[in-house]
Order: structure tokens, then sequence, then C-alpha cells
């Protein structure tokens, strides 16, 4: 697919809201699905050669969102993007949340990992769900579109490692004493943190989704360099992130394999 | 569509010489939802193997200066599941099968030979290069001698296939092994395999693939792709398959001049999957432009006189 670059905002040194205009993806996406975008806006040059899984933060009429944070050389690239620049992607791609209507429910967000968890809030929102967000971040550079976030959720908590935003400490803890509140949890971030979320969701008995992100060369499900572990009754099985992700219930992926 | 591209490569008649490499394609299925896969040439699934194997621990890839590392570890569903599971789905597709295969031994090639024999597929590929697997693969694949005895006693049992023999870039002398797949009566080969590469994590101080080692490929590895396909050229008559960092059309063109009778684009169908299908659509338009009859009057037209 191509779409046109409507904006790409700096929202902070770190993080990026890049907003692109594609009548097709926005037909065809649904929330938790992610794409592979191409960072190269020449096609002059091989380098970087794979394009990079972003996960969709939001769609408005005929445009989409995407929120990116500045890792290397292919992110750094697509900062550099202007407006009306032509930009191509594989999408839409992956599993997509499970929709619930009119429940009581929870959605954890770390650093970057608030990209999906916008979108769902929005879309949780408008089906009648009560939406607590917890968004944990390491700075208060991490926590980004607070304001955005605000109109979407019942509750926002804002936490981070140093303070420098919302409580100190892990977005776990608060949500933590909570969690028995809730008929579901869902969650982007950090593999340990989403560990810990399961943890926590599965010691209370609530329902889990996890958004999991891994390398990955094609996003297509051919390369088989994203596998995910999941336990199914006795079985551990091999998923491929992209295809059968990213997400999983939290409950059934084998953390182990996936945090080391 | 012209018969301009049509290409006959041992035997086999592929529409055109855009082959999709095996490890970048899964088994054609994948790529469905994304491309028509009955405009390529054909396809060579992953490689396969007597039973289904599981592959390397995580991770498994990273990205490197214009290519990547991988070391999947040949994860497939094993023999049985491809004939039952996939095949009869890739082959509603118009395009030529070219099954992908491999063994930890001896015994385990000439089976799954066997048994892909009688299958309704169009060529074998025999895997002896996989730089990520401890047992079979690259030991076949680093010694003349074992190079021989796989292709011969592989060629025994086989009946109604041809058999191309995919060989490894991680040799001092390429020829030697073309050579041995020769004599021993390889109907092809392909060439060339990934290059045995390495990343560290310089934060972690960690390989950036459990396997510490991995396979490199795309742009990166062309120039040495082209360099082994001239040298199998010169060494062997049989035909070869040219394999490496293809991305675009005149990649391609650079490969039939020094020798490859058809091509396979492997780590670009990753980048994007639509470029396979460019590259079928540019080939036949410079064919066209510059009024060359076929693919095969460019096949080992390179010019070294000084």
């Amino acid at each position: 697919m191509v779409g046109k670059i409507v904006r790409n905002q700096k929202l902070n040194d770190k993080y990026y809201l890049l907003e692109i205009k594609c009548e097709e993806f926005v037909r065809e996406a649904k929330v938790g699905q992610f794409i592979m975008i191409n960072t190269r806006h020449q096609d002059y040059t091989n380098d970087p050669l794979l394009r990079r899984p972003l996960g969709v933060a939001n769609i408005e009429g005929d445009k989409f969102s995407l929120v990116y944070m500045i890792v290397g050389k292919g992110t750094r690239l697509l900062s550099e993007c202007q407006k009306d620049t032509e930009i191509s992607f594989s999408a839409p791609l992956g599993s997509t949340f499970t929709l619930l209507r009119k429940k009581r429910t929870a959605l954890l967000a770390g650093g970057i990992g608030i990209a999906p968890v916008y979108w769902l809030a929005k879309t949780l929102k408008e089906a009648g769900c009560v939406v607590d967000l917890y968004y944990g971040g390491r700075t208060m550079d991490d926590v980004v579109l607070l304001e955005e976030l605000k109109e979407t959720t019942d509750h926002l908590v804002v936490t981070t490692d140093d303070g420098s935003a919302g409580i100190k400490g892990l977005v776990t803890d608060p949500f933590g004493e909570n969690v028995n509140s809730y008929d579901q949890i869902y969650a982007c971030g950090p593999k340990g943190m989403l560990r810990a979320v399961s943890e926590i969701a599965m010691g209370a008995d609530v329902p889990v989704e996890v958004s999991l992100d891994e390398r990955m060369a094609c996003g297509l499900g051919a390369c088989l360099g994203c596998i995910i572990y999941v336990k199914e009754g006795d079985e551990t099985l091999q998923k491929r992130c992209c295809v059968e992700g990213p997400v999983f219930d939290g409950s059934k992926v084998v953390w182990d394999t996936v945090c080391k | 569509m012209s018969d301009i591209l049509k290409t006959t490569f041992c035997g086999v008649k592929f529409k055109n010489p855009v082959i999709t490499a095996s490890g970048t394609f899964g088994y054609g299925l994948e790529y469905v939802k994304h491309i028509d896969i009955s405009r390529l040439g054909g396809i060579s699934v992953k490689g396969i193997s007597l039973t289904e194997v599981p592959g390397n621990p995580m991770p498994r890839i990273m990205e490197t200066t214009s290519g990547m590392l991988n070391a999947i570890g040949l994860q497939n569903v094993g023999v049985e599941r491809f004939l039952k599971e996939k095949l009869p789905a890739l082959r509603k597709h118009d395009t030529k099968i070219i099954v992908n295969f491999w063994g930890k031994t001896l015994e385990e090639y000439v089976k799954v030979a066997e048994i892909l024999d009688d299958a309704d597929v169009d060529m074998l590929e025999m895997n002896i290069s996989c730089p990520n697997i401890k047992e079979g693969g690259i030991a076949f694949g680093t010694d003349p001698e074992m190079t021989y005895k796989v292709t011969n006693e592989v060629k025994k049992v086989l009946k109604n296939k041809p058999l191309m023999v995919k060989l490894s870039p991680n040799v001092t002398n390429i020829r030697v092994f073309a050579k041995a797949c020769e004599d021993a009566g390889a109907d092809a080969i392909s060439a060339i395999n990934t290059l045995l590469g390495m990343a560290i994590n310089i934060h972690t101080r960690k390989p950036y693939i459990s396997n510490v080692t991995g396979g490199l490929s795309g742009p990166a590895i062309k120039p040495v792709a082209v360099r082994m396909v001239h040298e199998t050229f010169s060494s062997v008559k049989i035909p070869i398959m040219g394999i490496g960092g293809i991305t675009n059309w005149q990649d391609v063109v650079e490969f039939a001049l020094v020798g490859a009778g058809a091509v396979q684009v492997g780590t670009a169908n990753f980048v994007d999957p639509q470029i396979p299908i460019n590259i079928i659509d540019d080939l036949e338009n410079h064919l066209k432009v510059n009024n060359i009859a076929s693919f095969s009057e460019l096949v080992g037209k390179a010019d070294f006189s000084k």
C-alpha cells in the first residue's frame, strides 16, 4: 500500500506522531494490527533494508496515525520524511484485540507501547466500556499525548521510573491494586512489563491480552524470525508474532522464552 | 504477457526466470494475500526435512548494513505435512514448484528425495549449505567428497525430478564443489546460500542472534554471489540458478551475464513482496527495448576481454 504523509510531528526528542492518508488501509485495518513501513524515502539506497513494524495508534476519516520512537537509522530517516511524501507499507498485518461492549477494562501501556493502546482505548470507549489507562515510562519524555488520552479514557494513571511525571514507580503497582475491578486487561509495552501484567491478571483470574513486539524481517509470516512460544494444553506451540500475533493471550505466552 | 521471458532450465519450462528463494517465501501461500504468485517463474519452498523441525531459539534475525543475518535453523513442517497441508493449495497457482530439501544424515537426504520424487512438484533443490544447524546441511557442503557422495546417492534414487544442488559460499574454492556436483550427476546448481556472519550488541556485549552466528543475505552479498556464479559457470556445464542480493532487474541481468540461466530473489521478498513482480515486468521491458529476443541470450555473455 502507498499513503501520503499528512503530518510528521515531533512530540519530543524521542517521539513522533506520523499521520498518513490512505483510504484503502483505513477501510481494512482493525484495532491491534500493525504495518511494516518503508523508512527510506528514496529508492536509491538499500540501507536500511527492511521495513519497520509499527503499531497503529489511531484512525480518523481517511487517515491513520502511528506513534514511533527514534531507535536507530530507520526511525531517524522516518522522522525526516516531509509532509506530502508518498510512503509505502505492507498492511494491515497481524491479529486484533478482542473488542468488548460495556465492560470494565484496564489498559496498560509502557513507553512506545502506547501506540496500539491509544486506538484501543478510543474503540472501547465508543463501545461503551469503562476504560482505565495505566501508562508508564522511564521519564516524562516517555509519556506522550496525555491530553488526547484523557479524552478517550475514564481514568488516566501516569507513572514514571524517576517521578518526573505522574506517580513515581512501576505502572504495574497502581494497576495491581485495582486488578479485581476489571473484566478484561489489555497491555502493550516492554516484555518484562507484559509478563508482570499477565501474572497479576492471571492471579486475579481476569483475562489479559498483550501486544508483543519482536524483530521482524517480513511481517508476512514467511521469515520465521519472530517466533513467540505459546502454551496450548500440554503443548508448547510456535506462533509467528506477525501473523498469529502481535496480540496474544497473556496467560498462554511462555514468558521464560520471551523475556531473556 | 509475451513469451520473451520463457526460460527452460534443466528441462523445466519456467514462464520467466525469476524464482523466489527458499527460506524467504515460506510455502508460497503466505504471499498469496500480497501478490499474484502465479506471475512468478517459480517458487523454491522453505527447506523440507524428513520430520518436522522446530528451528533455533530466538532471537533469530538481525538487520545489518544493506542486509540481514538469520539463524532460523531450518524450521519446517516436515515432508509429510508439506505434501498434505501445503502442496495441494500451492499447486492451484500456475507456477513451477521447486522443493528445497535437506537431511541431518546421508540417509535422510536420500529418503526425503525419494518421497519428493513421486510428489507433484517440478524440481528438487538439495540444500547442503545451511550454516545454521549443527547436523547435516553445511557439513555436506564444505567437504567436496561429502558433496559428491550425497549428490550421487540422492541422484541414484531420483527417477522423475531434476536435481539442483544449492552451494555454500563459505568455502575457499566453489569450483571444486560445483565440479563434485556435476561429476555426481547433478542436473543444476544454485548459488549462493548465505555467508556466515555475526553481529554483537555493543551495549549488552551479547550476540544479536542466539545461535551466535547467522547467514548474511541481501544486497550486501551480491558482489560475492556474482563472483561465485562466474566461477561456477566457468567450471561446469550444467545450468546455474544465481542467488544473492537480487533486488531489481539490473541485478538479474548482471547474474545472467556471468552465467545464471535463471535467478532466485530472496531477502528482497521480505523488504517488499512486490519486488519479484516488479523485476519480471522490468526485465521484460529491458529485453524488448534492447531487442534482445530472449533471456537466455544474456546468459554467460559478460565480456572479460581487456
